[in-house]
């Protein structure tokens, strides 16, 4: 392979503490995610005079998802399945502390209503009860009554290609438009990688080049994926036959991050990339993107 | 003629005709219906009654384990540091209200690593914490208990995740992560080896005693 991946292989690795945590309540539309990354004492990568120049212009892309905030909803058969297992599983299970002292108060009750009633006779109880089980229970349907949740899905912010809000129950990728060579494709955000850096360093750069400025994490200083493009004949000279591009994954980490109005950028999800993106660079990004 | 070989003639010919070849090779027949006569030579006579003694004998096929004694205390296995290529020890936590989404997440993620072929160290779990939320009453200043919520932890350690690996063991980890579990990723200490034992105070006590 060329250079990069040389010098990928000298670095000393960079370690990754990250904590992702997912809170259905609070935060709208996001997950909180934390990384803190601590790079060990770095070593300057030994500059190597002679390097075989090769013909291929070498960048790198990020593929930036937008991890699920919500679960996605059960298709009719989970469904189905799903209320059986409960019903099975309520009735094999043991009554609760709190559904025992439902029963006990009935029991007292009717005790009570009894003509024969001797309050004397009754075990145990120095003291009355001030607060029944059922009023328990009946506060707290009150209060169950008047907790209104958010509604898991918007039409209007779903048809919204630009928003990071959109389909919360998948990942989304997002595509930039980009000027390549004389055309504008729809494409991974990508840069060209420059002397005396990593691939990665050279994805960072692509992702902040954008103008709406995200913050992400990266998963790794490796390589996802690999795209591989011959420059037309016609164009084609002894230096440049074609470029080389390397995937890398991020995770979107903050949230709801400023839009630049007009950016050409898109948040989409895997099957929506396939109208967007050319076929054969389709094939090579749809192996890595993981559709769960 | 060895009433044992006429025998076994006899079954022989009531099976196939291919086995002719068999008559010749007398030695190798008896292996396969009476198991336990390779150990013994053909001239040896073996108790016929009981011609599957000893099938289900495994226990001789096992490496033997030195007997553990009682008195070890559990030792810490040594923490890997990491190379360019592979993190050394990590310690994957997942914590969360909802017992069984915890663990059959924790059952998941082992499974994971079993099929990538990454090697899980330990897997165990941290003791249950229990909150409790207590709320002010309405009228009055006396707190009152509204919950109790307990979080259950588990810990799944690996060695050698390889760097090329990670991205995508990580990306399969978050896209599955299920509603209301914590997942964290750190390197493993020893000083989280010790927080799964208990403190003893009187142990400690008199060694400070001792110290002194």
């Amino acid at each position: 392979m060329a250079a990069p991946c040389g010098m990928m292989a000298s670095r000393p690795l960079v370690q990754l503490f990250s904590c992702f945590s997912r809170t259905a309540v609070g935060n709208t539309g996001f997950r909180q995610f934390s990384a803190t990354s601590v790079c060990r004492a770095t070593s300057q990568a030994k500059s190597v005079t002679e390097r075989a120049s090769s013909p291929w212009t070498l960048m790198a892309a990020v593929c930036l998802q937008r991890l699920p905030v919500i679960s996605a909803d059960c298709s009719p058969i989970e469904q189905q399945f799903k209320d059986m297992i409960f019903q099975m599983e309520l009735e094999k299970s043991v009554l609760s502390d709190h559904e025992l002292q439902l029963l006990e108060d009935a029991e007292r009750m009717r005790r009570k209503q009894a003509d024969d009633y001797d309050s004397d006779e009754e075990e145990g109880h120095g003291r009355q009860e001030i607060m029944l089980a059922q009023d328990l229970e009946d506060a707290w349907e009150q209060k169950l009554k008047s907790f209104q949740p958010a509604p898991r899905a918007r039409a209007d912010v779903d048809e919204d290609l630009t928003s990071a809000q959109r389909c919360l129950a998948e990942t989304l990728v997002l595509l930039a438009e980009q000027q390549v060579g004389k055309e504008k494709l729809w494409l991974l955000p990508q840069t060209q990688w420059q002397e005396g850096e990593t691939l990665r360093q050279t994805a960072e750069r692509a992702l902040d080049s954008l103008p709406a400025g995200f913050k992400a994490t990266f998963l790794g200083n490796a390589p996802c994926g690999f795209y591989k493009y011959k420059l037309p004949k016609a164009i084609r000279t002894e230096s440049t036959v074609g470029t080389k591009v390397f995937f890398f994954k991020a995770i979107l980490s903050d949230n709801a991050p400023p839009k630049a109005p007009k950016a050409p950028l898109l948040w989409l999800t895997k099957s929506e990339l396939q109208r967007y993106l050319k076929p054969a660079y389709m094939m090579k990004v749809d192996r890595f993107i993981l559709g769960v | 003629m060895n009433p044992v070989l006429r025998k076994l003639q006899v079954c022989v010919t009531q099976q196939a005709l291919v086995l002719n070849q068999a008559f010749t090779s007398c030695s190798s027949t008896p292996s396969i219906r009476h198991p336990v006569w390779c150990t013994a030579s053909a001239n040896e006579r073996q108790y016929r009654s009981m011609p599957t003694h000893g099938i289900g004998r495994w226990r001789h096929l096992i490496i033997k384990q030195a007997p553990k004694k009682k008195r070890d205390k559990p030792q810490m296995k040594p923490i890997l540091p990491a190379t360019n290529t592979a993190y050394g020890s990590l310690n994957v936590k997942l914590s969360g209200y909802d017992m069984t989404l915890v663990e059959h997440y924790t059952q998941y993620i082992h499974n994971l690593c079993n099929q990538l072929g990454i090697k899980v160290a330990e897997s165990y779990a941290l003791p249950t914490k229990t909150t409790e939320v207590m709320l002010m009453q309405e009228k009055g200043t006396k707190m009152y208990i509204d919950s109790v919520l307990k979080t259950h932890e588990r810990v799944i350690q690996v060695n050698r995740l390889s760097t090329a690996l990670c991205p995508v063991f990580m990306d399969v980890l978050l896209k599955n992560q299920p509603e209301g579990v914590q997942l964290s990723v750190k390197e493993h200490t020893e000083a989280d080896f010790h927080s799964r034992f208990k403190a003893r105070p009187e142990l400690e006590g008199l060694m400070a005693q001792i110290n002194q």
